[in-house]
């Protein structure tokens, strides 16, 4: 029997960006300053990346269109919430003050056997792919990401958590001396480092992507270099940037902005249109690049994969 | 009256200066659009910067008659209103932009503004300062009598407002409100001593100290209260050198800057004085 199963990424027609909104986005983007350094630096940094000749990967077919045109590089690496650098949205320049390499992740927590691994070593003994994700944030605006990684999934087979590892903690860097968010000040005093976490069985599903490049390159300081999670059915502030830790661990790890706004971000964050943000409605989500408005999706429209993590789990606060 | 002419009709060179002054923020806004700094959602960070504007300009308005008593700036007078009344203008572009960026769904607008506590205080406020406004005329002014002044004393209450709004709606970084906050401290205090006394360096250096204090308290108090941040951990931010200057210093400068101005202005005329009686 052939079951036609409708997939996440296939909208209808009606959804496609008309040719002029596309065509007007470009002649936005040429008006935009500092544009042309960006492209010089995003030049220097490939030159001197030593992952840069993994990319581009090859594109992982089931996730090869996320039904909506991708959001131009130009926007999606200059407008990035990045607390550790400033709480505005514009960090470019200050993120490439970061040095990211040498770099390198520990795990460590419920694990056969804690280690340090550099990047680099990390990257050659995973399978790089592209992705192409939809990204929700929880200021309900998105964008459309191709990402490079590998699956989340991969990763955890590495690390080899026991039986008693029930969640997977993530957590950035913590750099004062660089990033100016994490310098003495009122900042200093939020609960850095950044940390989020999903669970054992969410980490098992085939979504969630360890991303090292975007657009076809290593990732851009920006946006998370050189390593960050990318969770698509989540709002975007569970996609944790810059990672350095990750630990296994059989208590609920507790997010930075769980941390700081409780009644606002919680653990679960899976998005839902029906589900209003204390401050704003969820309903729909302004697209990057366009002058458009949609429809915000159950689990952004991946609820195909994910749905059965949360089955039986109504009583969790599974959209905050 | 125009814009630009004295209450006898003449050309005044301080109204004229103060009205193009006005239209900076708006054409600074505009000039960001036009080149594309507003970055990929223009609407939403021209809301977010139109909002700003609304309370400072509330503030400036609001510092007048305490400027005015304490140099003795009687020509200031002449510009209150204009002020005033460009809080009101980028009060409703602020409300305007919003909703553009709901598409003009008005239906969907009213809906948040009755269901999110920070849009309806913004709202009131709004709809405040419309009220200030149309009341501002000449005509309304006569026409309203002695119930003009108690009506427009609504202002501190809307300016309470604008700035819990501005408060509110902060992701965390509530920065920028506290230091509205802070200036909405100084100017009113600069409003209990009578005129006799306000003219004292001491009175002016003493108020100054206060609304630092109270600026560092109530920000302390809006973090303790509203998010997860630790009330000392703001406190003692306040205490952290080099860091960023923190609104309840920009506030202590500023009451000095004031004191310290007065002090100036008084020898300068006193010396003046001086030099005439001996002439």
């Amino acid at each position: 029997m052939n079951i036609l199963r409708r997939r996440g990424w296939e909208l209808p027609e009606r959804l496609v960006t008309p040719e002029h909104v596309f065509l007007n986005r470009r002649a936005f983007l040429a008006a935009g300053t500092g544009i042309a350094a960006l492209a010089v630096a995003g030049r220097a940094r490939a030159e001197t990346d030593p992952s840069a000749s993994l990319y581009p990967a090859s594109v992982n077919p089931a996730f090869k269109d996320a039904g909506r045109d991708v959001t131009p590089f130009e926007i999606n690496s200059t407008y990035n919430n990045y607390y550790e650098f400033n709480t505005s949205k514009r960090i470019y320049e200050q993120a490439e003050a970061l040095p990211i390499r040498p770099w390198s992740v520990v795990i460590d927590g419920e694990v056969e056997k804690p280690v340090t691994i550099a990047i680099d070593d990390l990257l050659k003994r995973m399978t790089l792919e592209e992705r192409v994700y939809r990204h929700r944030c929880v200021e309900a605006w998105s964008m459309v990401v191709p990402w490079t990684g590998f699956a989340l999934s991969e990763f955890v087979s590495l690390a080899k958590p026991l039986a008693s590892a029930k969640f997977v903690r993530f957590e950035t860097f913590n750099l004062p001396d660089v990033a100016a968010g994490q310098k003495p000040g009122l900042f200093s005093s939020m609960p850095w480092p950044y940390v989020e976490g999903v669970t054992i069985a969410e980490a098992g599903n085939e979504l969630p992507f360890m991303v090292t490049g975007a657009y076809g390159k290593p990732l851009p300081k920006s946006m998370g270099a050189p390593l960050r999670l990318h969770l698509p059915w989540k709002y975007g502030f569970k996609s944790i940037k810059g990672i350095v830790r990750v630990s296994f661990t059989s208590e609920r790890p507790i997010g930075f902005w769980e941390q700081l706004q409780a009644s606002e971000y919680g653990f679960w964050a899976n998005v839902n249109p029906e589900v209003a943000h204390p401050r704003w409605s969820q309903a729909s989500e302004r697209v990057l690049g366009t002058d458009e408005q949609i429809p915000t999706q159950l689990f952004n429209g991946y609820g195909e994969y994910v749905a059965a993590l949360y089955a039986g789990m109504e009583k969790e606060p599974l959209y905050m | 009256m125009y814009p630009w002419t004295d209450r006898s009709g003449r050309f005044s060179a301080l109204k004229s200066a103060v009205f193009a002054g006005l239209f900076l923020p708006l054409l600074w806004l505009i000039w960001r659009w036009r080149t594309g700094d507003l970055g990929p959602l223009p609407i939403d960070e021209a809301t977010l910067e139109s909002g700003r504007w609304t309370v400072r300009m509330i503030v400036i308005t609001l510092a007048i008659t305490p400027l005015q008593r304490i140099f003795g700036w009687g020509r200031l007078a002449l510009v209150r209103r204009q002020v005033g009344l460009a809080a009101m203008g980028y009060a409703l572009l602020h409300l305007s932009l919003y909703v553009a960026d709901q598409k003009f769904d008005l239906g969907r607008v009213a809906s948040e503004i009755a269901l999110r506590l920070y849009l309806t205080i913004g709202f009131a406020a709004v709809f405040g300062l419309v009220v200030l406004g149309v009341t501002s005329t000449n005509a309304a002014v006569r026409y309203l009598g002695r119930w003009w002044k108690p009506l427009h004393r609504v202002a501190y209450a809307i300016a309470g407002l604008g700035i819990l709004h501005f408060f509110m709606q902060s992701k965390i970084d509530a920065t920028q409100a506290a230091l509205m906050m802070g200036f909405f401290i100084l100017v009113m205090l600069y409003r209990v001593p009578n005129a006799a006394r306000l003219r004292s360096v001491w009175t002016l250096a003493g108020i100054a100290i206060m609304a630092a204090f109270l600026t560092a308290g109530l920000e302390a108090t809006w973090y303790g209260a509203a998010t997860g941040i630790k009330p000392l951990a703001v406190l003692q931010a306040n205490l952290l050198f080099p860091g960023v200057i923190r609104p309840a210093w920009v506030v202590l400068g500023t009451g000095l800057a004031v004191a310290l101005l007065w002090f100036g202005q008084r020898t300068w005329a006193a010396q003046k004085r001086q030099l005439q009686a001996a002439a």
